[in-house]
């Protein structure tokens, strides 16, 4: 990185530890606020459990609403950790260290979160949600494996499982730092998470190989998962819009784009929060924002795709979905929004220099891609099944109920809890990996100029 | 500091040899461009001889008429060939510019020399123009706000699929001059006589100034962005206006993305196709180790990812049992094309997948060699297959809601075999000739390398370091 | 290293504390001089160097062995769960044959990346020889970035392992905790 601060080891021990010993106040205001959010969502659900699925706004034709929509959005978010950490590991991108272990962290929180969204509170007897899982009692009855509301949970539980162990192996010799920090029972707990960790060069190696390896396992997982998750909606031919081959690849990019800004959102607020601005330099905000470029516009090029072979049969259903969709209140509203905060806005502003720099943009252009790929997901998910009947007098409502609302927000709090109490246990940066750039650092003199450079073996 | 400055590139190698300074790596690059091998001669001849079967085998072909597009199944094919590898061989120089790996510097001029071969396709585009059913016929059409007054509304796809090919190429060619630049000035300072003049009317002036510089470097990047645009959109109208139109009850959103990402593994194979010939012809110090393994790395992802769009596509119109999804599967997979589709299916994903997943393989020379034939032969069946299929179907079905009935097999006549022929021989020929004007190793990139590499001793060991310049 | 997990009454360790890697590696050759094995002696780094920068030996690993282990059992697993459950309760649904491979693919697939990633994570906590129960000798100073060398052997060569490393030029000089 050009920006490059040379900092020792110990400096880099005392500030990027500040968030596992330092207590600020603002953590337990924040914290004790999520907890209050999550529990106001825990109680909508456990009123769901009790009425019944009739309390939220679902109903004959739209069975699935926000519930749905928040699943895909968080296994979307879901992609991000994977993208950043397993490819920029696998490129030998140097700007990728600081932000490995918030990304896999935050793919990690929205993974559970996705899992609660849907799995647990989204189907109409979720006491049964198990039955996905091959068992068989008395009854003789196993799952479908023909049906992708079973690839889901062996995609997810994979993936969910996959970037845990990652974030393991990646933790251990942090933990061992942490540990030599600490004292008492505290670090007991910490010599028992890193097992033993010492630093002999056979560790080390070993910790090169598994991040080359394991993100060359993983990526294989994290296409897939998206892409099944796609096809719950793409393999269906009752519903117009679902039916379209280009699901997979357009819901992957879709998450990849909507996972980098909420990196980059983290990121932010990682240098806001706990004032680590000697490690995410605007380098990284600058490198991450021209990836975030050629993410979005590859995004838009398979939302071009999709609609083109929408209205390529001009079929009247078909047609009557796109209509309610760019001409009918609200829909028509949603979706000049989202066309707005998902690209429009971001993406020029993101072609100057100054605007990747400035953090303040980066977070408000990055909120706002989110916010528009929570309404792409929505405008996918919920125009459809209004327009699910060739039969015009069938066709339906939906509006969400305050119920479904508190658990969507729930499920954000989740996540941003996870976050902090994570950051609370474990170093968010990794500080290994940092420490190594500070070793691996040289410079080449060329005339005047003196070039930046890293040492490869 | 302790500056070596040596030829080595990132990672693998670690040999020392006699190229390390600019004088000599550009003597020595300008020596291996003014003399070719002795086997060029031979191999442009027999080109040249390839080329006029080709075009024997087009006046056959014309002769059988332009108005039944069943028999131009191959021809569209070749086309569809060319630009699926040739065409797409300059994406390893763009793409890999745009991730600043230094290791592509050998081979990026090698990829940008391909973009000349577009004008062979453009040429071979020309009689498809007249194949290619009119809207007026009822096929149906991606360009449905054609309005019926306007005349000629029917040759709206033959219009911008031209103009997009012409636009390709037109980029592809300035992206290689603006490129060549500096080595056109090398060849001008360096040489005499015919060659000399040449070299200064293509140089246009390079003085090697800061501000020529940085234009270069931006150009350069602007046009690599514009060809790859261009290649996807070309990539996106031939697809659907040649194969996906053609078909009726076939609705595949995802084939146009598809084709052009297959195409980026053809050209990446292309591309090392290239540098094994360019190795045995000269060029060995240049083209190392880690060329292929870098190259072989990105074929053994985009294998992967063939199976994942490919699989995508199947999925979706596998698992509905709609008739007409299914009659497009039978067409393309199960009926007439299977033995195809099950080779094609080896070897752009088995084959190179389950080869270069074991680090012997994928760290060698003739490993990526190997898949990468595999691959081109793999490419060049599924061409074959997709657009063989759908030129196969009579033109009274092209207004149907579904394929009744797979056409036969349709096998090669001998004037495809012959344009073929003459296709696959003007390729490497038009590359030859180019390789004539302008040298086929950057000058310049690799003795900007020699700028950001030193070996040093760091402590016990002695590492690499590589600069980063922004 | 086995040695101290079997904590065997007469193994001792000690470690010399350096801050840079040139003395660190002068004392690795010194011990070597002084008869101890390469077995007896490490260097402990807080970051990782690149290889060779203190003179060790690349350390050879068998890491391969447990992804493709890991995947051919999370194959036939999935493999399993796919046709066996099937069979069990043939119910055609959607008109699709009941051992239908796309479905069956997508599964197994899934069964396989998790079992190479079980198995790799496994693979490579084993192969970096942890858990580690005894640390023996170590001091906190090495993750603040100084280098430490801890010499493992015989209770009778300890002190002589101390004097080498003291005529190093080691910063301080630690006895290990041997568990007990």
């Amino acid at each position: 990185m050009q920006e490059h601060i040379q900092l020792t080891q110990k400096e880099i021990n005392r500030e990027l530890l500040r968030g596992i010993f330092v207590w600020p106040k603002w953590w337990f205001a924040s914290v004790s606020f999520l907890i209050l959010v999550f529990l106001v969502g825990a109680g909508a659900f456990g009123y769901m459990i009790n009425k019944g699925v009739g309390v939220t706004g679902l109903n004959r034709p739209v069975f699935w609403g926000v519930y749905m929509v928040n699943f895909v959005f968080w296994i979307g978010i879901s992609h991000a950790g994977i993208m950043i950490s397993a490819i920029l590991r696998l490129t030998q991108a140097e700007w990728r260290r600081p932000i490995t272990r918030a990304a896999e962290v935050l793919t990690v929180f929205s993974l559970m979160g996705a899992m609660f969204a849907a799995a647990l509170v989204h189907t109409g007897r979720p006491w049964r949600a198990y039955w996905v899982f091959p068992y068989d009692f008395s009854r003789g009855v196993w799952m479908n494996v023909r049906s992708p509301l079973i690839w889901d949970p062996s995609a997810v539980n994979t993936y969910l499982i996959a970037s845990s162990l990652f974030v393991f192996v990646a933790l251990l010799p942090d933990l061992a730092i942490v540990r030599d920090r600490s004292r008492g029972w505290v670090r007991v707990m910490y010599s028992f998470m890193c097992l033993g960790w010492r630093g002999t060069p056979r560790q080390w190696k070993l910790q090169a190989v598994a991040g080359i390896l394991l993100s060359a396992l993983v990526l294989p997982v994290f296409v897939s998962v998206h892409s099944i998750v796609s096809w719950d909606f793409a393999v269906q031919i009752g519903t117009e819009g679902w039916h379209s081959t280009i699901f997979a690849p357009y819901f992957i990019i879709g998450a990849i784009h909507s996972g980098v800004s909420a990196v980059v959102t983290v990121m932010v607020l990682m240098v806001w929060l706990w004032k680590w601005d000697n490690y995410l330099r605007p380098d990284h905000f600058d490198a991450i924002g021209r990836l975030l470029i050629v993410v979005a516009t590859t995004w838009f090029f398979f939302f071009f795709l999709e609609w083109v072979f929408a209205l390529y049969t001009l079929e009247g259903p078909e047609i009557a979905l796109r209509e309610l969709q760019i001409f009918d209140w609200p829909m028509s509203g949603l979706f000049g929004l989202f066309l707005a905060t998902a690209f429009f806005i971001p993406v020029p502003l993101w072609l100057f220099k100054r605007v990747r720099r400035n953090l303040l943009l980066m977070f408000l252009t990055t909120l706002l891609v989110n916010v528009g790929m929570w309404l792409e997901r929505f405008l996918i998910i919920v125009p459809a099944l209004l327009r699910k009947s060739p039969m015009i007098f069938d066709w339906g409502t939906y509006r969400p109920s305050i119920i479904e609302i508190f658990m969507v927000t729930a499920v954000f709090a989740w996540v941003t809890l996870g976050m902090l109490i994570f950051s609370k246990v474990f170093p968010l940066l990794p500080l290994f990996d940092i420490k190594e750039s500070m070793v691996g650092r040289d410079e080449i003199k060329i005339g005047r100029r003196t070039v930046p450079a890293s040492i490869r073996e | 500091m302790q500056q070596k400055p040596s030829l080595m590139t990132n990672g693998a190698s670690h040999a020392e040899h006699a190229l390390a300074t600019p004088a000599s790596i550009t003597s020595d690059l300008l020596e291996k461009h003014a003399t070719p091998a002795s086997a060029f001669r031979w191999v442009a001849l027999l080109c040249t001889v390839l080329v006029v079967l080709g075009v024997v085998g087009v006046v056959l072909r014309m002769s059988d008429g332009v108005s039944d597009k069943t028999v131009w199944g191959y021809y569209a094919a070749l086309f569809v060939f060319i630009l699926s590898t040739a065409q797409a061989a300059p994406m390893v120089a763009i793409a890999t510019r745009l991730a600043k790996g230094h290791w592509r510097r050998p081979i990026s001029r090698i990829a940008e020399m391909f973009t000349a071969v577009g004008v062979l396709n453009l040429l071979l585009f020309i009689p498809l123009l007249w194949v290619l059913p009119s809207l007026e016929d009822g096929r149906r059409s991606l360009w449905f706000f054609g309005n019926r007054d306007i005349p000629g509304y029917g040759y709206a796809p033959h219009l911008w699929a031209t103009l997009a090919l012409l636009f390709l190429v037109i980029g592809g060619i300035a992206m290689l001059w603006v490129s060549c630049l500096p080595d056109l000035a090398a060849i001008r300072d360096h040489s005499t006589g015919r060659r000399q003049r040449i070299a200064r009317r293509m140089a246009r002036g390079w003085q090697g100034t800061t501000r020529q510089w940085e234009m270069l470097d931006r150009r350069v990047g602007i046009l690599g962005a514009y060809y790859f645009m261009m290649l996807v959109f070309v990539h996106f109208l031939i697809s659907v206006d040649f194969a996906i139109a053609l078909v009726p009850g076939w609705i595949d959103a995802l084939f146009p993305a598809t084709q052009a990402f297959t195409s980026l593994q053809g050209g990446a194979a292309t591309v090392l196709l290239t540098m094994i010939v360019l190795r045995k012809a000269g060029y060995r110090e240049y083209i190392e180790l880690d060329q292929f393994w870098s190259l072989g790395k990105l074929l053994m992802a985009m294998s992967l990812l063939w199976f994942w769009f490919w699989f995508s596509s199947f999925n979706i119109l596998w698992y509905g049992r709609k008739p007409n999804e299914q009659a497009v599967l039978d067409l393309f997979i199960t009926g007439p094309y299977f033995w195809m589709f099950i080779t094609t299916f080896m070897l752009n994903f088995v084959v190179p997948f389950f080869l270069m997943i074991w680090n012997p393989i994928r760290k060698s020379i003739w490993g990526p060699t190997l898949v990468a034939s595999g691959v081109l032969i793999g490419t060049l069946l599924d061409r074959v297959r997709i657009y063989v299929a759908a030129f196969s179907i009579p033109g009274e079905d092209a207004a149907a809601h579904l394929l009744e009935q797979s056409p036969e097999t349709v096998t090669p006549e001998l004037a495809d075999i012959l344009i073929w022929a003459g296709g696959l021989g003007g390729v490497v020929l038009v590359f030859m000739l180019v390789a004539r004007l302008v040298p086929v190793i950057s000058i310049w990139e690799q003795t900007e390398l020699l700028l950001y590499k030193v070996h040093k001793k760091f402590h016990r060991t002695e590492v690499l370091v590589l600069g980063k310049p922004e | 290293m086995a040695l101290s997990m079997n904590a065997a009454a007469d193994i001792k360790s000690v470690i010399g504390l350096f801050q840079d890697p040139d003395p660190a590696a002068d004392a690795m050759d010194a011990l070597s001089e002084a008869g101890f094995t390469q077995a007896e002696y490490e260097v402990l780094t807080g970051t990782p160097y690149p290889e060779g920068t203190f003179g060790e030996a690349e350390p050879v690993h068998k890491l391969y062995r447990f992804p493709l282990l890991g995947a051919a059992c999370g194959f036939i697993f999935g493999l399993l769960l796919t046709v066996g459950t099937q069979i069990a309760y043939p119910v055609v649904t959607g008109g699709k044959p009941i051992l239908s491979i796309p479905p069956m693919a997508i599964v197994m697939y899934e069964g396989t990346m998790l079992g190479a990633i079980i198995m790799t994570v496994f693979g490579i906590v084993f192969e970096s020889r942890l858990p580690r129960l005894f640390m023996g000798a170590y001091d906190d100073r090495i993750t603040e970035g100084y280098i430490g060398i801890v010499v493992t052997t015989q209770k009778d060569r300890i002190s002589n392992a101390e004097a080498v490393l003291k005529e190093a030029g080691a910063e301080d000089i630690k006895r290990g905790w041997e568990g007990d």
